[in-house]
């Protein structure tokens, strides 16, 4: 195992640009900046081409494709690409597929149901020759808005099947930018995969920090559409949008849902009455303050079971913002950041993950450029993980797999919406050439 | 005119002189007056120059008027820029610079002569730095900027501080002289009656 995580450290080395390497790095005393990945196992997959019924011949390759490329994107598989002929057709020959090196193999049958197709998918396990589980599946027609997030929803059956994981195909991002013509920014969903790009706001002014409701049915966000930064809640299937009422005097920002689904969290800075507070959105009750004072506590973000809650504050000097942790209903903060006395940093943007202990954030020993950081929060900023090493990156935040994190970055060749995987490092971007703002991967879409 | 009255006068000085002569003088002529017509004109001149004179006092008073009314207009923009004029910060911080510090104390004076008049307070940030957090630091300077003007002992309630964040950019540039515009705090004067000058 040390062997393994040895010689990743060396090839990543060697595959980092030369401006990189020979960039100096940025090192805090008494913190270990995680360059090793986990040494994951990733188990070869094949896909025998799935059997079409008469008349579901293009449903097949299309159901197929987006299959295909979802594992892919998942990063728990090495495809395997060229299938052999002699394999397409009835009944699976494990001891021909293990002799191809497939640890896995998926196989499938789509059949025309009127306007609909079903599928009839199993996953073998090539290895003890056996069927590891199947599954039928009811999707809508091509044609239909919803038949992509149905496949989806496939993809991550398997996943779950394979791994007992959640997966994250079916899934969306939202994310501000400006439109075409506009000076101020929008809202924007995007399927994990980088399609299906669509605006979801028309306020002509700023519109910023979308947070999901746990059921994925609601976005809420900041917006400057009644003059200053409010709190917005849209119903994502109606397009329905209604203003919360200020609470307060100052500005509401950083909204994030809790996860019962009712309460929500949020900034309001107005000099030494800032901080920040919980309210019930459902009830439109139940003002609590959380933490406070003039530190600018912002971008509050809750652990999977709401016990805790991670925010940015200033309390350890201005323009030195750090992550802290305190008990979900408020009381005493720890920094988890990396600080250090003499270089305390900067350090913002949290995002707590959906299956660990684990928050996300971006930030810089310097300042200047930015990279995506990962702690558990157990180790109090003593040891962080660092999976960017280029150019600049923000704004993280997790996939419903605990898994992925996608993020706003930056690199030569101009701006984009990434996607990293913690486990391997493997970097994509999703939308390359557009210049996001803050993404919000949301949970896991049971809907279109 | 002048001359001819003169003459006359000469005319009577040398009948004078001659008188202490021993002969009797001969009896002085009858004075001889302006002629009707010459009244006439007298008249006239003195009509014409009394409505010269009251044209002229008219123009002057009315240029008089005009002068002031443009002065307290320049005086009245002067005060609304003055107001008005932004406040930049330095990089990632919300302390009043000095520079800001005598634009402020200018808006001072003229809040404290005008105690009905309120300023909205808008912070800005530049584009370096994360996005939420330049939310929190607009606040932050519009908070600054509001803190020092209440400490001259102005309403806390006169002001409205709100952030902008790094979103509405002055220059939509990348450079060291745009991101310094764009630190700023903007004002916006609510209402437009007319300001009362502090001297």
């Amino acid at each position: 195992m040390r062997h393994c995580g040895v010689s990743v450290v060396v090839l990543w080395a060697l595959l980092l640009p030369e401006g990189v390497a020979a960039q100096e790095r940025d090192s805090i005393p008494g913190v270990t900046l995680g360059l090793v990945y986990e040494t994951t196992y990733t188990p070869a997959l094949g896909i025998r081409p799935f059997t079409p019924s008469l008349g579901a011949d293009q449903a097949a390759a299309q159901v197929e494709a987006i299959i295909a490329r979802d594992l892919r994107y998942s990063d728990r598989f090495r495809m395997m690409d060229s299938i052999p002929e002699a394999l397409v057709g009835e009944g699976v020959d494990y001891s021909l597929w293990d002799r191809l090196g497939a640890v896995w193999l998926l196989t499938g049958r789509i059949e025309a149901a009127g306007e609909r197709f079903v599928l009839d998918l199993e996953v073998h396990d090539v290895v003890y020759g056996r069927m590891k589980d199947s599954g039928r599946f009811d999707l809508p027609n091509p044609r239909e808005e919803g038949f992509r997030m149905a496949v989806h929803r496939v993809s991550d059956s398997v996943v779950e099947w394979v791994f007992d994981e959640p997966g994250m195909a079916a899934s969306r991002i939202a994310f501000s930018m400006i439109p075409l013509g506009s000076a101020t920014k929008e809202m924007y969903l995007v399927d994990s995969d980088g399609e299906n790009l669509r605006r979801i706001t028309n306020h002509g002014a700023t519109v910023l920090s979308p947070t999901w409701s746990p059921d994925g049915s609601k976005l809420a966000f900041t917006s400057f559409k009644s003059g200053v930064a409010r709190t917005w809640i849209q119903e994502l299937e109606l397009r329905s949008e209604r203003m919360i009422e200020p609470l307060r005097t100052g500005d509401h920002i950083t909204p994030v849902f809790s996860p019962d689904g009712e309460t929500m969290s949020f900034a309001v800075t107005s000099g030494a009455r800032s901080g920040i507070f919980s309210y019930n959105i459902e009830r439109n009750c139940c003002l609590t303050h959380l933490s406070g004072g003039r530190w600018n506590d912002i971008s509050p973000t809750y652990s999977a079971d709401g016990d805790w809650l991670v925010f940015n504050s200033n309390r350890l000097g201005t323009a030195n913002p750090q992550i802290y942790m305190m008990p979900g209903r408020g009381g005493e903060a720890d920094v988890i950041s990396p600080y250090s006395f003499d270089r305390p940093g900067y350090f913002t943007a949290p995002d707590w993950s959906p299956t660990d202990a684990v928050v996300a954030f971006h930030g810089a020993i310097r300042r200047g450029t930015y990279h995506i950081l990962v702690a558990r929060v157990e180790e109090r900023g003593q040891r962080v993980r660092q999976l960017t090493w280029e150019g600049n990156n923000e704004d993280p935040s997790w996939a419903p797999d605990g898994r992925h994190l996608v993020f706003k970055g930056e690199r030569r060749w101009g701006k984009g919406l990434f996607v990293v995987d913690v486990a391997t490092g493997n970097t994509r971007v999703i939308l390359p050439g557009v210049d996001v703002t803050v993404p919000e991967w949301s949970p896991a879409l049971s809907g279109g | 005119m002048t001359a001819h009255r003169l003459s006359v006068a000469a005319l009577v000085l040398v009948m004078t002189v001659a008188a202490c002569r021993p002969e009797p003088p001969p009896p002085p002529p009858a004075p001889t007056g302006p002629t009707e017509e010459e009244l006439a004109q007298m008249r006239a001149d003195s009509i014409a120059r009394a409505r010269a004179d009251s044209i002229a006092a008219a123009e002057a008073a009315a240029e008089r008027a005009r002068a002031e009314a443009e002065r307290l207009a320049a005086e009245q923009r002067a005060m609304r820029m003055t107001l008005e004029q932004m406040v930049n910060f330095d990089y990632d911080e919300s302390a009043i610079r000095p520079d800001a510090e005598s634009v402020l104390r200018e808006k001072v004076d003229i809040l404290r002569a005008n105690p009905s008049v309120s300023l909205a307070i808008e912070g800005h940030a530049d584009e370096r730095g994360s996005t939420e957090y330049n939310l929190a630091l607009g606040s932050r300077r519009a908070e600054s900027v509001r803190t020092f003007l209440t400490g001259f002992g102005l309403d806390e309630g006169r002001f409205a501080t709100s952030s902008r964040g790094e979103e509405e950019p002055l220059v939509a540039e990348s450079n060291e002289e745009a991101w310094a515009q764009n630190r700023r705090a903007q004002f916006t004067i609510s209402g437009d009656e007319d300001l009362v000058s502090p001297r």
